[in-house]
Formats: C-alpha cells, structure tokens, sequence
C-alpha cells in the first residue's frame, strides 16, 4: 500500500530566523525553500488557476472562481439548513464510528487471540470486506428510509472493517511468548485481555481507526449522496441542479478539508501510540 | 598473464603506478551542516601494478570512502586521484571493476543475466555477451547456477558470483569492498584461498578492504593501515609472500607475528573511533 | 486434510448453511417481505434469463469502457508525475505528504462537481473513476522509484550505466512489484467509485440498473444484477492480482 507521508515537523519558523539572519550573506537555508513552502506554493498556483480559469471561463452556472467561493463558504454557513446538515453529518459520523469501534474491537479480539478462530473467520471477513457494498446501497434504502438512519447503517458497514481487520492482525502478531508467561504466572483470562492483549493492539487500533474514520465518512457520504433529502449530499445535488456552483464548491471545499484534519489528527495519534513498535 | 607464483612480488621497485591517490581530502556534509563529518584528511597513497593492496582500520575510518573516490564514485573534496595516466572524473568502466559487500547482484534478474547486463553497460557488443559472461561463470565454478535467481543461492555464491562479474568486464583494477564480510568464517576461507589463486594467475591490481586481520595479511601484497576518524595512513606493512598462498601460511609464525603487530597497530585505534561513537551520542 | 482443516471448513461451510437456510425459511413463508429479501428461487431464475438474454450486456459494456478509460488516465498520469516528482528529493517532500492527505479525503464529495461538468452520462463516472485511481498509483509510483536500493544504482554506476540503459534495467524493475501494486489498488479504486457514481446519478452503466430495479421494486432482479456485478469483480480482482503478482520477483 502506499506509503503515508513523513511527519511534517514544524521546520518553518526555525527556517524563517536563519534565513532572516542570512539575508545579508547568501540565503541558503530560507524557508522559501522547504518542501513545506512548496507545498504552499503549489496550492496557491491551484488556487490562482482555480480563479483565473473561472473568470476566463466565464460561466456561472457552471463554473465559480475561488473568491467568490470563498464569499460563499461565510454565506452557506449562516445558513440554518446547512449548518444543521453539517450537524448532523458529523453527528452520524460520530455514532457510526462509535460502533464500529466497539463491534470492530470486540470481535477483533474474539477472534484474533487464537489460531483456530483466526483461521476460521479470518477468511470469511476479509470474503465481506471484499464484497462491493455500494450495490446493496439501494437495497438499505429500500430497508431503513432516506433518514438518518441509512446513513448510520452504510457508515457503519464501511467502518467496520478495517477496525476488525487491523486489530485482528495486531492480535495474530502478540509474541505468543508472553500470552505464555502470563498464563504461567496464574494469569486470569480477562487478566490477560487487559494487561497483555489490549495493551499490545493499540497501535494497530490506531491504524485500524484512521482507516475506519475515512471509511466511515465514505459510507455517509455515498449514503447522502444517493438517498437525498436532506443532508450534505442533498445540498451539493441542490446547488449543483441549481447552477450555483459558488455554493457547491465552498461545500466541498470545507468537508474536504475537514477529512483532511481528521485524518492528520488520527495519522498522529497512530504514530504517537505506535512509538513502541520502533 | 605471468606466472608469478613463487616471486615475492617487491612492489617498491620501478613498477608502474596504477592508482595514485594525491593529498585527498574528502569532507561530508557542508559548512552550516552540524553533522559535518572529516573522512579522510590529506591522504596519499600509490598502487603499484598487479599488488593486492588492502586497506584496514577501524569502522568509520574512511576505507570505503577511499576505495569509491579512488574508482570514481567519488569526487573528493580536495586531493588528486589518478588511474594509470588518466586523472579521475567519474567510473571507468573499462578500468575499474567493484565488488560490494551487499545489495549488489540485481534480485529480478538470473545470475548469468546479472554478467550479461554489466556488459551491456560497459559497451560490450551483444553477440559477445553471452559467452564472457558464461566463460567467468565457469571460472568461479558457478556455471550450474547461472539460471538461478540470487535469492535463491547462498551468500558465498552470491559473492562468487559478483566475483565473475567483476571479471568478466576484464577491467585491470579490481576494487573490492569487504567482499566477505557478510559471510561465514568458513566461506570466506575457502573464498579467500580461490582469491589467493585467481590472483597468481592474472596480472590484476586489487585493492582490499577488510575488517579482518586474518584476511588482510593472508591476501595482501601490503597492507595499509589506516587511523580512526579523519583518516590518516598509519602504516603500511609489506607481507612478502608469493602468491597463490599456501593455506599453511596461515599456521607460520611470520603470519602470527604480522597479524599481532596489527592488531597492536589497529587496537588503538578502534578504541579511539568507539570512544568516539560514543562521545557523539 | 489434518483433522483442525476439517473443522475449519465444516464451520466456515455451516455458517453459509445457515444463512442460506434462515433465507429460504424467511422469503418461502413471506416473514419478511419479498420486496426486501426475494425468494431465492427468483432470483436463480432472474439471474439465468440475465445471462441467457444478453440483457446484461449493454450495461456491462458502458461500465466496462468507463473503467477502462479512467484506469488508464489514472496510470498514465499517475506513472509519468510519479516518477517526475521520484526524481528528487525535495519534490518527493514536498509532494509525498500532500498526495497522501489528499487521498485521506473521501474524493467521492467531488463527484456533484463532476457531474455539473459532465453531466450524468459516462464522462462523469471516468472523471471520478480517474481522480480515485490517480492517488495510489501516483503515490505508489514515487515510492516506488524513490527508495529504490541505493546500492543498485552505486554498482550500476560503477559498471557505466547512466539515463535510459539505468532507467531500463535498473530503476524499473526495481520498482516493479510496488508500481504494480499501485495499479491494483487504483483499478479497484476505479472500479468502486465508476460502479458508485453509476448508483448515485446516471442513466446507462451496471450501477444504475441496480437503482432501477430497485425503485421499481423488482427486487429479485436487483439481487440478480448485484450477483453479476460480485462475479465481475472478482474476476477483475483476480486478472489484477494477477498481474501483479507476475511482476513480482521477491
């Protein structure tokens, strides 16, 4: 699988003193020249090609440049509707994780302590894992409404795998050593599951719940973008139907940069809780 | 190809220069850099024609920095290497040949395609490949696994294999870094002795890099020792010996005498680049 | 078989025992509705006059053209800007991280904007299917090259290789087995979000005929499309790895 991105350590204002101090000789070690400052540069070129591309283009029903974008996002967010949309988008996204963290962790852990229930339902879970769920989307409409609750549903069933897969591979990777140990110290079953056991999962938890986080939010969306009646996928089909694409693009610019933080925020706290596997 | 077996090779007499290495100074990392680090610090050396040269010192001392400014992979940041007449600029592959201690032979390809893509590098035309490249499997006895992957033969193999490689461009220079190293005591006797062999048959000039003092006096010509960090020559020790070498050379009280003196000469030194290392940390 | 084996596969082949079992009592006896779960009688019979009639394909066809459409812009422009950034050390910092978080954002919210440009018919779904398949294959691809052994190359070097002999026989095999694996997880990529796209708005493509079925409450049609659509993705999912497990000399 790719690789995730190295820790963007805060280099810039270290950088930023030496390359204030080196204006008089040759600046060689500015910030402009960082990786970081590329990043910014490269997305402000977006952002500049975003604007004059739009205005060059010059139709609004389909095509908004980034200011008026970016008026909009303060517009759209007074909105009484969109705000609750938003609400409630994160609302769910917060029970559907919920769950599958406790249903992924339990029965992670039921089944990856030992070699016969790992070999047997490991297969028959990475079979559903597999399975393309978007197909029964309709179905679960068919079966839970266009309410919340599909929603709820579909994040779940997109969450809930990769937290049991992950936290049944770190179960399997426990050096069976110290499960022995323990068991010889008169070590009691839940004794074990604490001390050992839970202790030894939680950086593939973490792993598990990053990946489950952005599975989760997928399943929403795909869940609001298909069964729409309100929602944040009821709002991008309205201002996209109703050509106005200044409102669609502040729409998704904020839900995308929110992925985003939550993704880092969990991509830390992995590396953070992982310290110990070096 | 001389026949030179039993004639101390005595490498101070008007023999031609192969290698001459001039006041090289090589410096890692730049001025502002914290971690900027000395590795050889204005050191001269000539390798004469058709010598084993082996170099040794404790780790970090700049042997292996040594070895890749002298074939080219290098340029140093202060100091004149030249090769024959010609001053270095950058590989010569028609010159100088390397064999490396690790990640060496290509893993996707077989081990006589390994042969055959080094040709093709060198500018070897393709109808003669395939031949050279079977005829120095056959010299270091591997022509039954030149299908083979290197994953599939034995760290000893893979060495050989190397070996006929580096042979196979027929280049004057060998430059061999800690070849051995990452094999068994036992392969690396029996490979030693086929080195000690091979080199009593061919008009080579190699220079050796070695952590082993065994090794170094059982193949050398002479043997340059080198100090801690910044690397200086501390010695340079002729052995005397002809070549190919009597595995019972190892057993003579010459061969003792001259290991101890090394390793009083080494001691020392690899006392100062630990303590070093740990001064850093 | 050892005796363990046994078990596993009895208990494996019960657990689908049962469910088909509590189906077949659930849908015969009506105690849930036919419009949720059909009869499984139905469905076998929607499913054989699904492949006997060729209905199924034109709907196959249409998804498969924008599959294999979006799969190559997401190689080819994967690939080329992938091993344009491996090139150097400073733009695989620059940009490794700033791909990789990108890909962390359920692209999927774009796709009322691919559909304001392109409309509901095919454009839209390659637009979509290409933007998911581009992340891993270009993340890949920078990996891939970029962290290639450095003593390869030092030895290739000292052997006189240099630009396009060094790029042939080192650089890319090399890199093969992860380039490879790139392009699986993008042609899956392509594949859920082509299918999902056809779901959530269109009028043509495997997606939709699912949707269609649905709101038309002949749910034992739908079953039988979305056995075609599994079945058609796991032979796609094989060929993939397949593939790339020929490139693969570990």
């Amino acid at each position: 699988m790719a690789i995730d991105g190295e820790n963007r350590a805060a280099k810039a204002p270290a950088d930023v003193a030496s390359g204030a101090a080196a204006i008089i000789q040759v600046p060689t070690e500015s910030w402009f020249r960082t990786p970081a400052a590329t990043r910014v540069g490269v997305i402000l070129l977006i952002v500049l090609f975003w604007e004059f591309g739009a205005r060059i283009y010059n139709d609004p029903d389909f095509m908004a440049p980034a200011t008026q974008s970016l008026v909009s996002l303060f517009e759209i967010v007074q909105d009484v509707e969109v705000l609750t949309a938003i609400y409630d988008m994160f609302w769910q996204l917060a029970v559907a994780f919920a769950m599958s963290l406790v249903a992924g962790l339990m029965l992670g852990m039921a089944v990856g302590i030992s070699r016969p229930t790992y070999r047997t339902f490991f297969p028959i879970i990475l079979m559903v894992y597999a399975f393309p769920q978007i197909t029964v989307l309709p179905l679960l409409v068919l079966m839970f409404g266009i309410g919340p609750a599909i929603k709820v549903v579909f994040g779940f069933t997109h969450g809930f795998f990769p937290i049991i897969v992950n936290v049944i591979a770190g179960a399997q990777n426990i050096n069976p050593a110290l499960l022995t140990a323990a068991k010889s110290m008169g070590a009691s079953r839940s004794q074990i599951y604490r001390r050992i056991v839970f202790p030894h999962l939680v950086p593939s938890l973490f792993t598990g719940m990053r990946l489950g986080m952005t599975a989760t939010l997928l399943g929403i969306i795909l869940a609001e973008l298909y069964a729409t009646r309100k929602g944040i996928g009821y709002f991008t089909s309205f201002y996209a139907e109703s050509f106005e694409p200044h409102n669609l693009f502040a729409l998704v610019t904020m839900i995308a940069t929110a992925a985003i933080i939550l993704n880092e925020l969990l991509r830390r706290a992995e590396t953070r809780f992982g310290r110990w596997r070096g | 190809m001389q026949q030179t077996s039993a004639i101390t090779r005595n490498a101070n007499e008007g023999s031609e220069i192969a290698i001459h290495a001039g006041n090289v100074t090589h410096i890692f990392g730049s001025d502002t850099d914290a971690q900027q680090v000395t590795a050889l610090d204005d050191i001269s050396i000539d390798v004469f024609k058709g010598e084993l040269l082996c170099l040794i010192g404790p780790s970090g001392c700049g042997k292996s920095t040594l070895l890749n400014i002298m074939g080219g992979l290098i340029d140093p940041t202060r100091g004149d290497v030249q090769v024959g007449a010609a001053k270095v600029a950058g590989p010569m592959p028609h010159d100088v040949a390397f064999v490396f201690q690790e990640s060496a032979l290509f893993p996707w390809s077989t081990v006589v395609d390994n042969v055959i893509v080094a040709l093709e590098f060198q500018g070897v035309p393709k109808e003669e490949r395939s031949a050279r490249a079977w005829n120095a499997l056959e010299a270091v006895d591997l022509a039954d696994f030149g299908n083979h992957y290197p994953g599939q033969i034995s760290g000893g193999m893979k060495q050989r294999a190397q070996l006929a490689r580096a042979l196979s461009l027929e280049t004057e220079i060998l430059l061999m870094d800690e070849p051995f190293g990452a094999l068994d005591e036992q392969t690396r006797m029996i490979l030693g002795e086929d080195l000690s062999v091979m080199l009593s048959k061919t008009d080579k000039t190699i220079v050796f890099v070695t952590h082993s003092l065994a090794e170094a006096v059982f193949l050398a010509d002479r043997v340059a020792v080198m100090s801690a960090r910044p690397g200086k020559f501390k010695e340079i020790i002729e052995v005397g010996e002809g070549h190919p070498r009597d595995p019972d050379f190892m057993l003579s009280e010459k061969f003792g005498k001259m290991r101890n003196d090394l390793y009083g000469m080494l001691h020392d030194e690899i006392r100062k680049a630990v303590d070093g290392e740990n001064a850093q940390t | 078989m050892t005796d363990s084996k046994i078990r596993i596969r009895l208990i494996q082949v019960s657990m689908f025992a049962v469910i088909f079992v509590a189906w077949f009592i659930a849908t015969e006896t009506e105690s849930v509705s036919n419009l949720f779960l059909p009869k499984l009688g139905d469905v076998a019979t929607d499913f054989r006059d699904l492949i006997g009639s060729g209905d199924a394909w034109s709907p196959l066809s249409v998804t498969l053209f924008e599959l294999v459409v979006a799969f190559f812009n997401a190689v080819v422009f994967g690939t080329s800007i992938g091993y344009l950034v491996s090139r150097s050390k400073f733009l695989m910092r620059a940009f490794e991280p700033m791909f990789s978080s990108m890909f962390a954002v359920p692209l999927i919210i774009f796709y009322p904007l691919a559909l304001l440009f392109f409309g509901l018919g095919p454009g839209s779904k390659i637009a979509i299917g290409s933007a998911l398949g581009f992340f891993p294959v270009v993340l890949n691809t920078i990996n891939g090259f970029g962290h290639v052994d450095a003593g390869y190359m030092r030895v290739a070097r000292s052997m006189g290789a240099k630009g396009f002999p060094m790029f042939r026989r080192v650089l890319l095999p090399a890199a093969l087995p992860i380039i490879l694996t790139g392009y699986r997880i993008g042609f899956i990529l392509c594949f859920l979000s082509i299918v999902g796209g056809e779901t959530i708005g269109s009028f043509s493509g495997l997606g939709h005929q699912i949707v269609y079925y649905a709101e038309s409450m002949l749910t034992s049609m739908m079953f039988a499309y979305i056995i075609f659509i599994v079945i058609i993705a796991y032979i796609l999912n094989s060929l993939v790895f397949y593939m790339e497990r020929k490139g693969n000399y570990y």
